[in-house]
């Protein structure tokens, strides 16, 4: 019976993992040969790392099927994730070679720990069972909590990295909890299996499980940072290093989301009703929250941070949906926020300056004279974050609200659209900052764009414009793949 | 070869959008060639378009290009794609080569303005919207053209904006169309509505098939309709935005004027004009809109002194004529009077600009004269152009075009009259323009002679607004695939009538309008202030609007939104109580949103 | 079956009452000797289910575990100090609230579950479990049906190893 469970086709759909974690300790163990030469030799070989997964991805999906016994499923969901989180990974390295340059930080560590970070996303997105789900998401979590905390001569990052640790830890556990009860009641973690015992003649009762579904949802709403669960998420992405911050907020909560979505829509689908109520009343208060708290910012990582949470809300409002509708819509959704925010703490991490000294909405005054690229492609991601159409963020917005009025939820839709309408105030505000006024001292002494900074602000435009302007290619690839997931 | 069509609207708005991205740091040689490169492009391809087009015509007489579907939610999947027949080809193949010429004669025109790059960005993005007006299968490809073409207008007339009267122009033309434009949008808004569809050709099949003859709803869509068309095409009552748009670069003028923009309202009727032959009544508005606009405009231009707002009214009455044969039903009779209005109109403008541009920038007519000698390039351009406007029976293009609207205006005497007087109208203010402009003593030297690439446009327009008629009787049966075969009107009467029409002018403008100073008496007053309408507008709109604005100074309607301020300030405020930054505030968080979010489960 | 129900109350009885005097002690050190009472509980739960491996690992581990947080407290903290702090603080009405309504939660929540709480059946009967010993049939399962999570786990202790050793660094470089 042994060796019945690593076939070939386990291996090769579990290829991405392994050339993350085998080229992520490969930069470690290299670390002392590259370090005298090039500083830069550990960000091209992370972002080769990641073009091999990437490539790995796309060859295990097209070799796609279930792994290892079933506890990994190489579906079309599984991949639309990993490649949003690799990509996500790439977007985070192109602006860290100039931000770890300028802070005087580069060692391997920071680009092994990011490429173990997306291994453990990938394992999430893969994952069919609760144990992968929970080795994936601690993985991912440890190497985000070590990462935000990366500068560590800066307080602020310290502080930053111990509250995530410490109350990531405390949500944990309550997933964990639930995982439990959930185990005890089922008698499988198998995500599929949970669904057949749920669905079958001797369910458990729906309270038991309903409170096992609620401490999950604890656990994978802190790291999507939706309310009530999001108190961590001003403080720490103000406090890491601004790409850490990008990342955060685009590949360990897409991931997160994607553990969301199959957990809740396969394995807890006959109990939805039961937990439906408690996706909408997060969704209306992440939305709520993020929103208002947003509105009166002055720093800027901080209210990136708000919209993070707000922009939460909106994928739980897909969620809510329980349609594959929403689940395609929620896919969506997060591909086009991967880009815009990306692309718009790429910006915040460019202008930040040594020691991030700049990070007021004040300090971008004038940047459109000074620096005009930089100030139309944060134009760009910001109106995708309003949700103005022809850009991504503008199908992203319409697909889920659209979802949610084909499954009649018409009052979470008015408070949605109420919320976006408040959101474009704070958004539009930066924009005014940058065309309006005249240039500052923090824009008078930003510095040229570095290539690598020119590529991270292109691309997630180019991507923020594809997906608002072709947006049915990525639409339909997410549709069926909603569909696989039953 | 038809699968090329995509590229006659991509490859300006590609160099638009590299020139507007970083054309500041091009050198002014790449700009220009870029600019002028891309549009040559379309034209290019355009001709080998209808080339293919016309050796052989694809099933049905015209061809669709699905180039992808843009959403598809429900019913509705728009798709971007492009829909050619020999109506969207000959508009595009003469937006595409007219604005080729203008924009070769840019590049000597603007060479030493400091916005180049800025310049030739806005005029090809203007090229693309138009063609993607023309060329779009779908209303919303079709309004998002339209739309463009309105932006681009507003950047462009208001292209010199440290003069802030410019600016009023822009904006000026920008509200006056939006006008027309929210008509229009409320139009189409009503056909998807009953229709259930995007696409033209489907649109007009389904109201075809479901309206009978006279119906309500046809008759509220192709008025609706007629809004748009009207406010873009500077018709009564919209027109006023015409001669203000004037402020912009001599270019943009004969851009607008010619070849784009002003044309849509009549590429719109003609696209839908299924829905005019269902509604007899609005088609008969048009051709009362279309024939007092012509003499209302042609009276104008009699007066102006501006070389440019001559020809500005000048415009609008020869739209006049365009909506005319769409009013009467002589649909191929407007496209054609298009495409050559856009030949002699372009090659007026572009003369105009060489002799702004040698006198000066020297506007008026009475400081201008015998030009004829100093200037022989502008003047035989002028002479050519003008007697392709007036109507130069049998030699010139504007001829044929003009005598077959007339003579379809036949049936209706009253209308007939009007075309006629439009006619004398037209060589009147025309003559008077070349006779001030070219004959006479110099009043101002002249400084600059044009160069090549100012040159050579406005000879092959000259050449076009010459021979530019000459190809009618094979453009008929080209045309009556899509209109449907209308018998050929007698033009005999027509044309004589006209010809006498022209002639007359042309001595009177001789013997009574080259006085030395602009006419004085009321009536020329009331004509040179465009009949007052101006002033009415002010009166009637804008001074309510000031009044309203008056009232509403402290902004009390405002303050409702300023409560719903203060409340979001007052949520944010308690909302920011909550991040105090303490791990155990945080923990407790958590842990109360757990415990609520348990009872949930259970109480629910 | 009577003496296993009493030994699973004196273990419950353990685990609970050493987790309550390890958070109420003023002394790091009694706090951490109260751990180990409770831990010892746990050990004891696990050996009244038959998992002597799982026993034996808890009590190997946490010995292990407990002997750094005894170095750990007496390296770092202040032992006087803390003893003199206030170990509550005024929030214990807070606290009281919240106690309550978990009670109430879980007072209605077993009542409205009396009916469906059945834990599920682990399939049948593990087979011939006199022939392999616990410990080998745990083994069995680990490095063939769980082998994956088994050696992915290795690559979580990898990030912990090297997210320590970042965080413990001196400088950066």
């Amino acid at each position: 019976m042994p060796g019945n469970f690593a076939t070939a086709s386990d291996v090769i759909r579990f290829l991405p993992e392994i050339i993350l974690a085998v080229m992520g300790t490969l930069l470690m163990i290299l670390d002392p040969l590259l370090h005298r030469r090039s500083s830069n030799a550990f960000g091209h070989l992370s972002i080769l790392a990641l073009a091999g997964a990437l490539g790995g991805a796309i060859y295990a999906y097209l070799n796609g099927g279930p792994a290892f016994g079933g506890m990994l499923m190489v579906d079309g969901f599984a991949t639309f994730f990993g490649v949003l989180v690799i990509v996500a990974g790439i977007l985070t390295i192109l602006p860290s070679y100039r931000f770890l340059a300028r802070q005087g930080a580069e060692t391997s560590e920071y680009h092994a720990l990011l490429l173990f970070s997306v291994a453990g996303q990938c394992l999430m997105v893969a994952a069919n069972d609760l144990i992968m789900v929970f080795i994936g998401l601690e993985i991912s979590s440890i190497s985000s909590y070590i990462l935000a905390g990366y500068l560590r001569e800066d307080k602020r990052a310290n502080e930053a990295s111990l509250k995530y640790f410490l109350l990531g830890s405390f949500a944990t556990a309550f997933f964990l909890y639930g995982v439990a009860l959930i185990y005890g009641s089922t008698g499988t973690i198998n995500l599929a299996g949970v669904n057949v015992v749920l669905s079958g003649p001797g369910a458990p009762s729906l309270v038991f499980v309903g409170v096992a579904a609620a401490l999950m949802f604890v656990g994978l709403g802190f790291k999507v940072s939706a309310a009530p669960f999001q108190v961590w998420t001003p403080d720490v992405y103000q406090g890491a290093p601004t790409p850490i911050s990008a990342f955060l907020s685009a590949g360990p909560k897409a991931a997160a989301f994607a553990v969301f979505l199959r957990i809740f829509t396969t394995a807890f689908a006959p109990i939805g009703h039961g937990w439906e109520p408690l996706v909408w009343a997060s969704a209306l208060l992440s939305m709520t929250i993020g929103n208002f708290a947003a509105l009166q910012q002055s720093n800027i990582k901080r209210m990136l941070a708000y919209s993070s949470i707000a922009h939460a809300g909106y994928v739980l409002v897909a969620l809510t949906a329980r349609s594959e509708v929403g689940t395609a819509a929620a896919m969506f959704y997060l591909a086009a926020y991967a880009f815009m925010n990306i692309g718009a703490f790429a910006v915040v991490s460019h202008l930040s300056g040594k020691g991030e000294r700049y990070q007021n909405i004040e300090d971008f005054s004038g940047l459109a004279q000074k620096q005009p690229l930089a100030a139309a492609m944060f134009s760009i991601f910001l109106l995708s974050l309003i949700g103005v159409p022809l850009t991504g963020g503008f199908f992203g917005k319409f697909y889920i609200f659209k979802a949610a009025l084909e499954s009649h939820l018409v009052w979470l839709t008015v408070l949605g659209l109420l919320n976006s309408a408040v959101a474009a105030y704070y958004y539009l505000r930066i924009l005014v900052m940058m065309y309006m006024r005249e240039p500052a001292e923090a824009t008078e002494a930003v510095e040229p764009l570095s290539p690598g900074l020119r590529l991270a602000l292109i691309v997630p435009a180019i991507g923020t414009l594809f997906l608002g302007i072709f947006p049915n290619w990525v639409l339909d690839f997410a549709g069926k793949s909603s569909v696989l997931l039953k | 070869m038809l699968d090329l069509l995509w590229l006659i609207p991509a490859a300006p708005f590609a160099s638009a959008a590299v020139l507007l991205l970083v054309g500041r740091r091009m050198p002014r040689k790449v700009v220009a060639t870029l600019g002028v490169v891309s549009i040559a492009v379309s034209a290019i391809v355009s001709g080998l378009v209808a080339i293919a087009f016309i050796g052989s015509p694809p099933p049905g007489n015209a061809y669709d290009q699905h180039l992808w579907t843009w959403i598809a939610v429900g019913g509705f999947h728009p798709g971007i794609a492009l829909y050619l027949d020999p109506l969207s080809l000959i508009m595009t193949l003469v937006v595409t080569f007219v604005s080729f010429l203008i924009h070769l004669y840019s590049t000597e025109f603007m060479a030493g303005d400091e916005g180049y790059a800025r310049f030739f960005a806005y005029m090809n993005l203007f090229v693309a919207s138009m063609v993607m007006l023309v060329l779009g299968d779908n209303l919303l490809l079709l309004y998002l053209g339209w739309e463009g073409v309105g932006l681009c207008s507003y950047l462009l007339i208001g292209f010199w904006y440290r003069d802030p009267a410019n600016g009023r122009a822009g904006q000026k033309a920008f509200i006056v169309t939006r006008v027309g434009d929210t008509s229009m949008a409320i139009g189409l808004f009503l056909l998807f509505h009953m229709l259930g569809t995007l696409n033209i050709q489907e649109l007009m099949a389904r109201a075809r098939a479901d309206w009978p003859v006279g119906s309500g709803l046809a008759i509220a869509a192709a008025a609706l309709l007629l809004g748009g068309a009207v406010g873009k095409s500077a018709q009564l009552p919209l027109q006023t935005w015409l001669p203000d748009a004037m402020a912009g670069p001599t270019p943009t003028s004969a851009l607008i004027h010619a070849a784009t923009m002003v044309t849509a309202g009549v590429y719109l009727i003609a696209r839908t004009h299924v829905l005019y032959e269902i509604a007899p009544a609005v088609q008969l508005a048009v051709a009362i809109i279309g024939a007092a606009t012509l003499l209302l405009a042609g009276f104008s231009a009699l007066v102006q002194t501006d070389i440019k707002r001559v020809l500005a009214y000048s415009t609008i009455s020869q739209i006049g004529y365009m909506f005319l044969a769409l009013g009467l039903g002589a649909w191929s009779a407007a496209i054609f009077h298009f495409m050559t209005h856009a030949f002699f109109k372009a090659l007026l403008f572009l003369a105009a600009g060489i002799v702004i541009e040698a006198l000066h920038q020297e506007h008026n007519i009475f400081h201008m004269g015998g030009l004829r000698r100093e200037l022989p390039v502008a003047f035989w351009a002028f002479l050519a152009g003008g007697c392709a406007l007036a109507g130069l029976p049998l030699v010139t293009a504007g001829s044929y075009s003009k005598d077959w609207i007339i003579a379809s205006a036949s049936p209706s005497p009253a209308l007939w009259a009007a075309a006629i007087a439009g006619v004398l109208l037209t060589s009147l203010y025309t003559f008077r323009l070349i006779f001030l402009v070219f004959f006479g003593t110099a009043r101002t030297p002249v400084s600059k002679q044009p160069g090549v690439a100012e040159q050579i446009p406005v000879w092959v327009l000259a050449v076009l607004s010459i021979v530019g008629g000459s190809e009618r009787p094979a453009y008929r049966p080209f045309m009556a695939h899509l209109f449907g075969a209308t018998p050929k009107p007698p033009e005999a009467l027509s044309t004589i009538a006209a010809a006498a029409a022209f002639f007359t002018g042309l001595v009177c403008a001789w013997y009574f309008l080259r006085g030395d100073a602009p006419a004085t008496n009321p009536l020329a007053r009331f004509w040179y202030a465009g009949w007052g309408f101006d002033w009415l507008y002010g009166r009637i709109f804008v001074r309510p609007v000031e009044w309203a604005a008056r009232v509403n100074h402290n902004d009390v309607i405002d303050s409702m939104y300023d409560g719903l301020a203060t409340l979001a300030r007052f949520v944010w405020r308690g909302l920011a109580l909550t991040e105090n930054g303490k791990l155990r505030w945080y923990a407790a968080a958590i842990a109360g949103g757990t415990l609520i979010f348990v009872a949930l489960v259970i109480f629910l | 079956m009577l003496i296993d129900t009493v030994l699973f109350y004196i273990f419950a009885a353990l685990v609970l009452g050493g987790g309550i005097l390890t958070i109420t002690r003023r002394n790091a050190v009694h706090s951490a000797m109260w751990l180990i009472v409770s831990l010892l509980g746990v050990a004891g739960l696990y050996l009244q289910q038959q998992a002597e491996f799982l026993f034996a690992v808890q009590i190997v581990l946490y010995v292990g575990g407990i002997m750094v947080l005894f170095l750990f407290v007496i390296m770092l903290v202040n032992l006087d100090q803390a003893a003199r702090e206030r170990q509550f603080n005024r929030h214990w009405f807070v606290a009281l609230v919240a106690v309550a309504a978990v009670g109430a939660e879980i007072g209605y929540f077993i009542y409205r579950g009396r009916t469906g709480f059945h834990i599920a059946e682990l399939g049948a009967p593990i087979a011939a479990p006199h022939a392999l010993g616990n410990t080998e049939m745990l083994a069995d399962t680990l490095f063939s049906e769980y082998l994956l999570p088994f050696e992915i786990a290795s690559l979580l202790l990898l990030v912990a190893v090297v997210g320590a050793v970042v965080m413990a660094k001196k400088r950066i470089q």
